[in-house]
């Protein structure tokens, strides 16, 4: 019986574990190649073996450790306000929600809109002579800010981000806050407790699991910040608003040297894993 | 069983039959075009006609095959690099001819080409020598100005000598206002600052100018006239990186001043062609140096009805060394894996004959034709005139303009340019680091 459910199990894990190998298996072979190898379009299929001078150049490049820090900020910053702004929606409005549903609709609108799209609507929005917001600010104040000047560039571009994805987090937290089931809140109310003393005693740490899971994605998805940041400033004046995936994208394409970039990815996929790995095992001592 | 068969059957006749088509379809002449614009519509008509001809075989006619403009050089570039033979001829720039040519082949235009076109507008799509292209369409540089308000300060002594104030106190020399058709690069920016609501507070506009300041190697041909007319260029005849010069110097430093002063948006560090466009045909902007392209909108009443009546189209201002525009072309060349190299290269030789360069320009292409050439088609486009006279008269391709990492020259410049204009850098560690990153780049 085991050798039977043994063999159905290769069986069936036979396709996934292909389609694993030949996409992600094969360019990783591939990244790994290259990154130790002088290689440019022209060689592409035959990349000559250099050791790691790729790796060198990046890590003695200061342009990759200011993109490092700008998407390290970036990642901190917007995970930490949209999941601040989305726990406070989904608690403050839950009674809304109770009774009606469909303004759940309108709130999840911004995750329908590509990011690049939405770093187009704001390159118009925030124009000083086509957008609406410099417009009335000029009418009213008879002065506008410069929202994509080199000072605040990056103060917009995380509002931005912000807007969009506080959704996201609302709605991981709209879920886990309905999912308390509420004997837990009406046992809590007759231990005395107020509703701070719920909210904070009681609520918030049943969501905790949720609130870690939403900031580790919110955190993932805007430290690797791509479309919406390069539509609206592209890598910013003196590269000032250069992610790291900006960085490699233009060590690629736009400088041609796909050692360097390639050094980059394999050095942000080893961080991440580290990092993932890490936070992996800590939740594993804390479940022992 | 028996209807299975024939299902079967019939199915594979279907698979066959498809199979035909797509071979007799690669039979044929594929060009890969520029999407959208006027030039995918000039493009589509010289095919047109071209098919047409009588003497063109059925198994080279030309067919077209175009993808999205965003990504357009990069998909390109990652295309050739992988041996694609998808299309015979592909669409090719001044300054990516370097890093495509290793994946072309050098072509042979017609025997009327040289008259048709000048020897500037054929280097455009020359590499190491060779001829890798038609130029299909030219882009170079106008100087925007509003007439009125020109016409204004001409005629009023005490703006004249609020003007010289101005010019004495921001460029330390105290210019009178000229016509702008005899502009130097300091009378632009002197008429700048006086038609800035910062500096002059009477200015009937809020800004003298735009300047598209994004960190983008666009800006930086834009930008680059600048110290070109004043001598600048990227290497000497032996190769030596020459962008450390006063000329350089001159161009980044009249920039800044500019910005500072809040001739140009504030927000202009993040602007590039239509936010430009947008600030100038606000009727907000006195005088903008801006792609030819954008001449049509400019001008067009029903697109710009805040400025297009009062606003007049010139060649930019001079520096030491005259009038210069950067001029870089669009155009047509041979893929190396080209499946019908014959038929493309029919296909290239008619495109770049006196009948191929005016179709392509009546059906609304913007190449740049000499004197002779354009006059046939002067009345239909007049645009063409003015286009054909400044690239033959004051055009340029920077010494490295055309190698294979013009384009990463650039974007190294963009970079370095735009940390001086934002404050992050002083002036002396952008041109090093620009020479430094250039003398890799290009040695």
């Amino acid at each position: 019986m085991q050798i039977a459910e043994r063999t159905e199990w290769n069986l069936l894990a036979t396709p996934l574990v292909a389609f694993l190998l030949l996409c992600l298996g094969f360019p990783a072979v591939v990244n790994l190649v290259y990154s130790v190898s002088d290689i440019s379009f022209a060689t592409l299929r035959s990349p000559t073996l250099s050791g790691f001078g790729n790796f060198a150049a990046v890590l003695s490049d200061g342009a990759f450790w200011r993109a490092n820090w700008f998407s390290l900020r970036f990642g901190l910053l917007t995970a930490a306000l949209e999941c601040a702004l989305g726990l406070f929606l989904a608690i403050f409005l839950a009674p809304l929600f109770k009774e009606r549903s469909w303004p759940l609709a309108i709130l999840m609108l911004p995750l329908m809109v590509a990011p690049a799209l939405v770093g187009l609507m704001y390159r118009l929005v925030l124009h000083e002579f086509a957008g609406p917001v410099p417009h009335y600010l000029w009418q009213w104040f008879g002065n506008s800010p410069a929202f994509l000047g080199p000072n605040s560039a990056f103060w917009t571009l995380i509002v931005v981000e912000t807007l969009q994805w506080t959704p996201f987090a609302f709605l991981l937290f709209h879920m886990a806050y309905h999912a308390i089931p509420d004997e837990v809140r009406e046992a809590a109310s007759i231990d005395g407790a107020n509703a701070w003393q719920r909210l904070f005693r009681v609520e918030l740490p049943l969501m905790l699991p949720t609130i870690a899971v939403a900031l580790l994605i919110r955190f993932i998805d805007g430290f690797r910040v791509f479309d919406n940041v390069y539509v609206l400033t592209g890598s910013g004046a003196g590269g000032s608003t250069a992610s790291l995936s900006i960085y490699i994208y233009e060590a690629f394409f736009k400088q041609g040297a796909i050692g360097k970039a390639v050094a980059a990815s394999v050095l942000l996929f080893l961080a991440s894993f580290a990092i993932l790995y890490g936070l992996n095992m800590l939740a594993r001592r804390k479940k022992k | 069983m028996r209807t299975i068969s024939k299902t079967a059957a019939r199915l594979m006749g279907c698979v066959f039959a498809g199979g035909l088509m797509l071979g007799s379809a690669q039979a044929e002449v594929t060009v890969l075009g520029w999407p959208g614009g006027p030039e995918e519509t000039a493009l589509r008509a010289a095919v047109e006609a071209y098919n047409a001809k009588s003497d063109v075989a059925e198994e080279n006619k030309v067919e077209l095959l175009f993808f999205n403009r965003d990504g357009f050089w990069d998909k390109l570039q990652a295309d050739l690099a992988a041996g694609s033979d998808a299309f015979d001829i592909n669409l090719l720039a001044t300054y990516s001819i370097g890093r495509y040519a290793p994946f072309m082949e050098p072509v042979t235009l017609s025997e009327e080409a040289k008259d048709l076109y000048g020897e500037t507008v054929l280097s455009t799509m020359q590499f190491d020598g060779q001829q890798y292209g038609v130029p299909t369409d030219l882009s170079l540089h106008f100087m925007y100005y509003r007439k009125d308000l020109i016409d204004g300060l001409m005629g009023d002594d005490a703006a004249k000598a609020r003007y010289k104030e101005i010019a004495q106190e921001h460029l330390g020399q105290a210019l009178e206002p000229k016509n702008p058709d005899e502009w130097t690069w300091d009378d632009f920016a002197a008429t700048a600052l006086y038609f800035t609501q910062a500096v002059n507070p009477d200015s009937p506009t809020r800004y003298g100018t735009v300047l598209q300041l994004k960190n983008l190697l666009f800006n930086i041909m834009v930008w680059q006239s600048i110290p070109r007319s004043y001598g600048g260029d990227w290497m000497d005849a032996e190769g030596n990186i020459t962008v450390d010069s006063d000329a350089f110097r001159k161009g980044l430093e009249l920039y800044k001043i500019l910005y500072d002063a809040g001739a140009t948006p504030r927000d202009s560090l993040s602007y590039e062609f239509p936010e430009a466009n947008a600030a100038f045909a606000s009727g907000q902007v006195a005088a903008m140096l801006q792609w030819n392209a954008a001449a049509g909108d400019l001008t067009s009443a029903d697109k710009s009805p805040a400025a297009a009546e009062v606003t007049e189209v010139i060649a930019p201002p001079a520096g030491s060394e005259g009038r210069k525009t950067h001029i870089h072309g669009l155009g047509l060349g041979l893929n190396k894996n080209a499946p019908n190299k014959e038929g493309a290269k029919a296909f290239l030789t008619w495109l770049s004959s006196k009948e191929g360069a005016l179709t392509y320009a009546g059906a609304g292409g913007a190449p740049a034709l000499s004197a002779d050439a354009v006059k046939e088609i002067a009345a239909e486009r007049p645009d063409l005139v003015k286009l054909g006279e400044y690239a033959g008269s004051y055009g340029y391709v920077m010494n490295g303009g055309a190698s294979a990492n013009a384009l990463a020259v650039y974007e190294l410049q963009a970079k370095e340019f735009t940390g001086y204009w934002s404050g992050q850098q002083d002036i002396d560690t952008a041109l090093a680091n620009a020479k430094a990153g250039m003398a890799e780049l290009l040695k």
